[in-house]
């Protein structure tokens, strides 16, 4: 009898659940009254489609069924707190939408993806930067969306879109900011050891003399480790630096084969990095390791005078340095020669892409057009991943920045102003990542003497050349 | 109705279901499906992956024949990774073996502590492996870490462990060492299978403590000697963890441990047919040592029934 009457309460329940969960469904809010029928209709044909077909059913988003969005990005917590705020902006906006998002840093963010890319299950939303070459089969180009208009562009600049081109003109995605790099450095250490401040046209001679003359004085680094945007910082800056303007560069412009002929161009600066390490300068590798993102870099943590920078860092570390009663500036990177070339290049940080392997690419789409161009989500975002591409946007963030913000923006603006080649290639190929590891390596071999710096030089242009047979 | 009946009634169907053998596979399949699934058609996969160029980043996948073999010979960071490999596990085996032994032999007194000390013992190998302790090794041993300060504090300069190319392997050595808890179990087991007869037969001839250590329980243990030898080598030739996360491999390679240049061709070079390749060569080196500890173990592991 007992059990009879479970199995009726059970029942019941389930009945009752299966009417209210029709009721709800009916009465589907949002939609006018009379497209409701047919698109739920309509939504079901595609859905049933989708089951046999595998065809992906972009329509269930457009009839406001529930859509999950899976999303990652790489960053530091600054950028996860700020970008999980975003989302859940966007999720109270368009109750419709849930997200999955994931979080990473930089190394672990490519692991991960990787093996999304083997398994053909990248996130429906997924952030990339100058190394999207190798992932171009998993990127949907935005063009039919900016066509239908699902994607705003009207407000971002023809140049600013180009930026996340391709050299055909096909818009992956669009970019989160707008970026170029720098040296973070604390005024007042360098006082405090009479080093001389960097210039708007400061050397490298400059750099290393100022490095020294602080570790000799202060007994810290002079300048922290750049960790793998030593690469960044030193090859691909250092070659462009020599020669006529645009006539070098570390790669081809269509990333087919190297963009200079004499790997005796690259050893001063492997000679210098190998001085600064023995001088106890510049950071060991074993000190390089303690350092894993921006917010632990040794400058942040006093131990030393300057650092490497996107300057998308540089207000998050400028706060954190100002809590400690400390005040950052931000200096070009040195050149080769005081009236040489500047090297800097002004380019997109990262961008927000669809994935080939989404179900919901028009709802992904929608976000990443929302996610750039609404002043709501971007006073969220305070410019983090850099300079919003975004005119309106720009303006809106520019009435209220904060000091760090205010200086970015100034040296971004004065860093656009300086003379750089007609064109330029910021991405990287498939396989730099052991060129760069290797890279790093030889100049340890050289600091311990097991190299010179023309060898090391000559290797690394090997090792770089080889990506290309 | 007796049981006989019943099964020839019920004819060849329900004869073969209740089968020793269909009752015993039925209940094996978990671990069948998992070992196929997971072990054996990726290990395959792996095999046929090694002769290709695939990457996972491009999805590509050409046959190369015998090329990530033959480039393995011209692969500087490959040569020093092999020989980082082998003295992390020449250094690292005997090191915890003998240290594990060593506790094992004091912990077999009959006092009524020794369960607590054993668990305690224990404890490193449990959590030895996670990425937790290698962060508080990493911390202990950082330039400003704990056995700086411990060096300062007494008048010693300091030591750059992960930054010094000579030094940085011995504390990824130290902290296998420190693991040694799963032997000394073994080891503990094997203790106390020596029977106490030829300890007192030993004693009355007048043989010494060293004596009675070389002559019984050396020769009587030598088996599990040889089981943990072959264990320990071979998990030593596959760390990966210590490496990854407390040095990344550096400096300039010195902490290239095998598994960890394995990790780095597949994921963060993109080169995953190539780290195949290196994965069977592993296997191969691995399968030598193993032979030729087992070939030599003839000379020198005790076996009651030949003698």
């Amino acid at each position: 009898m007992k059990k009879n009457r479970v199995i009726h309460v059970l029942l019941t329940s389930a009945l009752t659940a299966g009417l209210l969960a029709g009721c709800g469904s009916s009465a589907a809010p949002s939609a006018p009254a009379d497209q409701t029928a047919e698109q739920a209709g309509k939504a079901e044909e595609t859905a049933g489609e989708a089951e046999t077909e595998q065809e992906p059913a972009e329509e269930s988003a457009a009839a406001g069924e529930p859509v999950k969005l899976r999303m990652a990005w790489w960053g530091s917590q600054n950028r996860h707190d700020k970008t999980i705020a975003a989302i859940e902006l966007y999720e109270s906006l368009h109750p419709e939408v849930t997200f999955e998002y994931e979080y990473y840093s930089f190394d672990d963010y490519f692991t991960k993806l990787n093996t999304l890319v083997a398994s053909d299950q990248v996130w429906d939303v997924f952030q990339l930067g100058g190394n999207f070459p190798m992932y171009m089969d998993k990127i949907h180009p935005l063009d039919e969306f900016i066509a239908s208009g699902v994607v705003d562009v009207s407000k971002i600049s023809e140049s600013n879109l180009k930026t996340t081109q391709t050299t055909e003109g096909v818009q992956l995605g669009l970019t989160n900011g707008i970026n170029t790099y720098g040296i973070a450095y604390d005024p007042q250490l360098f006082e405090e050891a009479g080093a001389v401040l960097p210039t708007e046209d400061w050397t490298w001679e400059d750099y290393q003399a100022a490095a020294d003359k602080i570790t000799d004085e202060l007994g810290i680094f002079g300048s922290s480790t750049f960790l793998n945007s030593d690469f960044i910082a030193g090859c691909s800056t250092f070659i462009p630096q020599q020669g006529e303007l645009g006539q070098y560069s570390f790669f081809n412009l269509d990333l087919t084969g190297m963009g200079f002929d004499d790997p005796a161009m690259l050893a001063p600066y492997i000679q210098m990095r190998a001085d600064m390490i023995a001088h106890g300068s510049y950071p060991d590798a074993g000190a390089s390791a303690e350092v894993t993102n921006i917010e632990n870099d040794f400058l942040v943590t006093g131990e030393a005078a300057m650092t490497w920078v996107a300057v998308n860092q540089f207000p998050t570390i400028y706060n954190v340095c100002q809590e400690q009663g400390r005040t950052l500036a931000l200096a070009p990177l040195p050149r080769v020669e005081k009236d040489g070339n500047a090297g800097a290049t002004i380019q997109s940080s990262q961008m927000l892409c669809v994935s080939e392997d989404s179900e919901q690419k028009e709802a992904a789409a929608a976000f990443i057009s929302w996610f750039e161009n609404d002043i709501d989500c971007n006073n969220i975002l305070q410019a983090e991943r850099g300079i919003p591409a975004n005119e309106d946007v720009r303006a809106a963030l520019s009435a209220n920045t904060t000091e760090g913000q205010k200086i970015m923006y100034d040296y971004v603006d004065r860093a656009s102003k300086l003379p750089m080649p007609e064109e330029y290639n910021v991405l990287s190929p498939d396989g730099q990542n052991e060129v760069q590891d290797n890279y790093l390596n030889y100049i340890q071999q050289v600091a311990s003497g097991e190299l010179t710096a023309e060898e090391a030089a000559q290797k690394t242009y090997d090792d770089a050349s080889a990506i290309f047979k | 109705m007796n049981g006989n009946t019943a099964v020839a009634g019920k004819g060849r169907l329900y004869r073969f279901i209740h089968h020793d053998n269909t009752v015993g596979h039925i209940f094996a399949l978990p671990f069948i499906f998992g070992f196929v699934m997971f072990s054996l058609i990726p290990i395959l996969m792996s095999l046929n992956y090694s002769f290709t160029d695939f990457s996972l980043g491009t999805k590509q996948a050409d046959y190369i024949g015998l090329q990530n073999f033959a480039r393995l010979f011209q692969d500087e960071v490959f040569g020093k990774s092999i020989l980082k490999t082998l003295q992390y596990v020449l250094i690292s085996v005997p090191l915890k073996l003998s240290f594990a032994l060593l506790v094992a032999f004091v912990l077999t007194r009959p006092t009524k502590l020794v369960t607590l000390y054993r668990s305690l013992y224990y404890l490193p190998s449990l959590v030895g492996g996670s990425v937790a302790v290698a962060l508080v090794w990493k911390q202990l041993f950082a330039r400003r870490g704990l056995f700086n300060a411990i060096a300062l504090s007494l008048g010693l300069p300091k030591v750059n462990w992960f930054g010094d190319a000579a030094l940085a392997i011995y504390p990824l050595i130290l902290m296998s060492v420190w693991q040694f808890g799963s032997s000394m179990i073994i080891f503990a087991a094997g203790l106390k299978e020596i029977p106490v007869s030829l300890y007192e037969a030993a004693e009355i001839d007048g043989a010494n403590g060293w004596q009675r250590f070389f002559r019984i329980t050396l020769p009587m243990l030598s088996p599990i000697i040889l089981y943990n030898l072959i264990m320990q080598t071979i998990s030593a030739f596959m760390t990966f963890t210590q490496a990854f996360v407390i040095t990344g491999g550096g400096p300039n390679n010195a902490t290239m441990l095998y598994a960890l240049n394995v990790y780095n061709q597949a994921f963060k070079y993109n080169k995953m047919g190539y780290a195949c390749a290196m994965s069977w060569s592993m296997l191969v080196v691995m399968s030598a040592v193993t032979l030729v500890i087992f070939k030599t173990s003839r000379h020198w592991v005790f076996n009651e029934a030949e003698s």
